[in-house]
């Protein structure tokens, strides 16, 4: 991964505020590309292949969310949307159509740039090389997850989701504890980040996701990944 | 034991009389035709009574004179032919053809006796009807003037009087009626014919029944008649009447059925005209207000992509103030923390414009509410330390668990203990918590200049500031302690306010510990019990 020099795909029709992001991201040593209609956007992120898109949820052409989607499809490449909107039906389905997290408008430069790093940062390293979680094998080094001979794609996200609780699998961990290890908040947050992306994982890596078998939740208090077996 | 409650059951009845406008029509109507029908059914039967009798007597006058006629003429061949033994029998044989005459009927008894004022032989003998009594039903009053009429040689005179017929127990009706007649050599006899009237009674009798029960069946008829008339007049006036109550409920698309041209369909007509304009009028307003509320909603979105833009830039010319001239440097800080406070005040109004058009979920899960205090007082607690504020928790044991919405709650504790903070002249701050079974309380108590009761009633007013003179130093927007009670009241909430001047002021947040439970009680006092220390008194 390109720490220092990472890419970074900005899809917003806000001219000024996308080329006022440009200039927060070139400070802070990023290397901006810019696309600023939603019809365009999936042609942007293929011949540009950045290493994180930051994704405007209202656009002329075709709305963030579409964009998400499509983007899902062909790539785990983290998303961050830029929101006006917290309300929550917004916010739910642009996470679930595949966002790893969103920021608020008006966001100051400071909460943009964690937000882009914690996502850029590689994962935490552990001394296995290997981990089993039910019938799952986490290759660690690879960052793959295989059952069987099969494999199991996930996104950094979802992979690093699923490594949080495997690492320490006698652990509950509570969303709080999880929106700091994963996403990287040191403060509340939305809890929706936690259930949605937990929801997508479990569609995934679990034979039947109204059962789990995998990402276990404890009632009242959060999720434990399910024991090897 | 079961006593008749008259007392209530008149109650009932006035009740009822008065409610009714329908009950009290017919019973009005019922009454006074009762009345009329009354008067004339017994003006009827007594006319009819006497006409059925003076006809009946007129008849058997007539027939008693000829009787008299033909009694008279026997007695007269009777003495021409001079034969003591006729003259002996003249009585029992005039009784007898007056028997078989015309003039007796089934049941007429017949009597013929010798005047009372006549002397000498009393030949022939009396003759009556057997079982006749004469004395008990030929008065001496008819027999005076039978006598006197005698007397004066008058004699196809017949006089009669009504009498009551006694036999087996049973009274009927009966006329006497009496003649004089003379025998020749013998002197005067009077001749009694006694009818039984029971027949025309029976007539009369028939015809008062057929009165009675065509009476009561007219008032009948009168009383379902005004009944069915008065509901085609109060139906409608009733139909209008719940309409009108459905309107005031909020059904603005309840209308009164308009049927013909009369007056009545004039009043459904004015009713629906009236409705139709009260609805235009809710729907416009209605309109309006939604039209309002999500122009507040799109101004706040719209004010947010060019307010990141300034943002960043203000964040990223604050970053560099050190590298600028004193007064640019100072420019860039009033840039950043002016747009901080825009900002803040755009997401209150964008919060407030929520509630105002309903649009308010609530995500709510089981919180220890101490935990919720103590996360807010540590949140405030730099700012009440540069204010010289103690902030003080006072929790008690008890159930601490809530169904709430963890965001709102302390978004309602940091507003209270930055508005304590700000009025509070840097005295101690209390928190209190305490709960029972049904209710978790919380309340801020500061004890600084605390507000009048005009100032009270006006606290959780938009944009309302207790003086307008004072210093901000939380950057309040004005909109907190409105938006706390919008969000008290979404978890089904208190949020109440007590407040004495130069004694300081009182929150207390009141919530459910069940989502949808009613709050009855809170389980803490208004301003709560002090525990008072060292810094009081």
């Amino acid at each position: 991964m390109r720490t220092m020099n990472a890419r970074i795909l900005v899809v917003d029709d806000d001219t000024a505020l996308a080329e006022m992001i440009g200039i927060v991201l070139r400070t802070e040593g990023f290397d901006p590309v810019f696309c600023a209609d939603g019809s365009e956007a999936v042609e942007a992120f293929r011949s540009s292949n950045p290493d994180l898109v930051l994704l405007d949820l209202m656009l002329p052409g075709m709305d963030g969310i579409e964009v998400a989607t499509r983007i899902r499809e062909e790539s785990g490449t983290p998303i961050i949307m830029l929101t006006a909107k917290s309300d929550t039906a917004d916010v739910v389905k642009g996470l679930e159509s595949g966002a790893d997290d969103y920021v608020v408008k008006p966001f100051n430069p400071k909460e943009l740039v964690a937000r882009i790093r914690t996502r850029l940062r590689p994962s935490p390293h552990t001394s296995a090389d290997v981990l089993h979680v039910g019938d799952l094998v986490l290759d660690v080094a690879g960052h793959e997850v295989r059952r069987g001979d099969g494999k199991i794609n996930l996104t950094p996200l979802e992979f690093e989701l699923l490594l949080a609780l495997a690492i320490k699998p006698q652990q509950v961990f509570t969303r709080e504890m999880l929106l700091e290890q994963v996403w990287g908040y040191h403060y509340k947050a939305d809890t929706r980040l936690v259930n949605v992306h937990v929801q997508r994982l479990r569609a995934k890596v679990e034979h039947d996701p109204d059962n789990p078998r995998i990402v276990m939740t404890v009632r009242g208090v959060g999720y434990r990944a399910g024991t090897a077996s | 034991m079961r006593t008749f409650d008259w007392r209530g059951w008149l109650r009932r009845l006035v009740g009822l009389w008065r409610s009714s406008l329908q009950l009290r029509t017919v019973a009005i109507t019922v009454l006074l035709s009762t009345f009329a029908v009354t008067i004339i059914g017994a003006y009827m039967a007594i006319s009819v009574g006497n006409n059925l009798f003076d006809s009946r007597r007129d008849e058997l006058l007539t027939q008693s004179a000829q009787a008299s006629d033909t009694v008279q003429k026997l007695f007269n061949a009777t003495a021409e032919q001079g034969a003591a033994t006729n003259i002996e029998n003249a009585a029992r044989t005039a009784f007898t053809a007056v028997l078989q005459s015309s003039a007796s009927t089934a049941g007429t008894q017949i009597a013929i006796l010798r005047a009372p004022d006549q002397t000498g032989a009393r030949v022939p003998n009396d003759v009556a009807s057997p079982g006749l009594q004469p004395a008990s039903l030929i008065s001496t009053a008819l027999e005076k003037r039978v006598t006197a009429a005698g007397a004066s040689n008058d004699t196809p005179r017949v006089y009669w009087q009504s009498v009551a017929i006694r036999h087996d127990n049973v009274v009927d009706p009966g006329i006497v009626i009496g003649s004089s007649v003379t025998l020749p050599s013998s002197g005067r006899y009077q001749l009694y014919l006694i009818y039984n009237l029971s027949d025309a009674q029976q007539t009369l009798g028939s015809v008062q029944s057929t009165l009675l029960l065509g009476g009561l069946a007219l008032i009948v008829l009168i009383g379902a008649v005004t009944w069915v008339v008065v509901r085609l007049v109060v139906g409608p006036v009733r139909v209008a009447a719940d309409t009108a109550e459905k309107l005031a409920a909020g059904e603005l698309e309840r209308r009164v059925p308009e049927r013909g041209d009369d007056e009545l369909a004039t009043l459904a007509r004015s009713f629906n005209g009236m409705a139709d304009s009260l609805q235009k009028q809710i729907v416009r307003l209605a309109t309006l207000s939604q039209v309002q509320q999500r122009f507040v909603s799109d101004v706040s979105h719209e004010l947010r992509t060019p307010l990141t833009t300034i943002r960043l830039a203000g964040d990223v010319l604050y970053d560099q103030r050190e590298t600028f001239p004193p007064a640019t440097a100072r420019t860039a800080e009033l840039l950043r923390t002016q747009v901080q406070r825009f900002e803040i005040l755009l997401a209150d109004l964008l919060e407030m414009s929520r509630y105002d058009a309903g649009a308010v979920d609530i995500d709510t899960e089981p919180t220890n509410l101490v935990r919720l205090v103590e996360d807010a007082v540590d949140s405030v607690s730099s700012l009440a330390e540069t204010r010289g504020s103690e902030l003080r928790v006072v929790a008690p044991g008890g159930y601490f668990e809530a169904e709430v919405e963890g965001r709102r709650i302390r978004r309602i504790l940091q507003n209270l203990l930055g508005n304590a903070i700000d009025h509070g002249e840097g005295r101690p701050i209390d928190v209190y918590v305490d709960s029972n079974q049904s209710a978790v309380a919380i309340a801020v108590r500061d004890y600084g200049i605390g507000m009048t009761p005009a100032a009270m009633e006006r606290v959780f007013d938009r944009f309302w500031r207790a003086d307008p003179s004072r210093q901000r130093t939380t950057g309040g927007t004005g909109l907190g302690l409105a938006i706390s009670l919008e969000d008290a009241a979404l978890h089904g909430g208190w949020l109440e306010v007590w407040s004495a001047p130069g004694e300081g002021s009182c929150f207390r947040l009141t919530l459910p510990r069940e989502r949808g439970t009613t709050l009855r009680s809170s389980p803490l006092e208004l301003p709560p019990e002090e525990d008072r220390g060292d810094d009081d008194d």
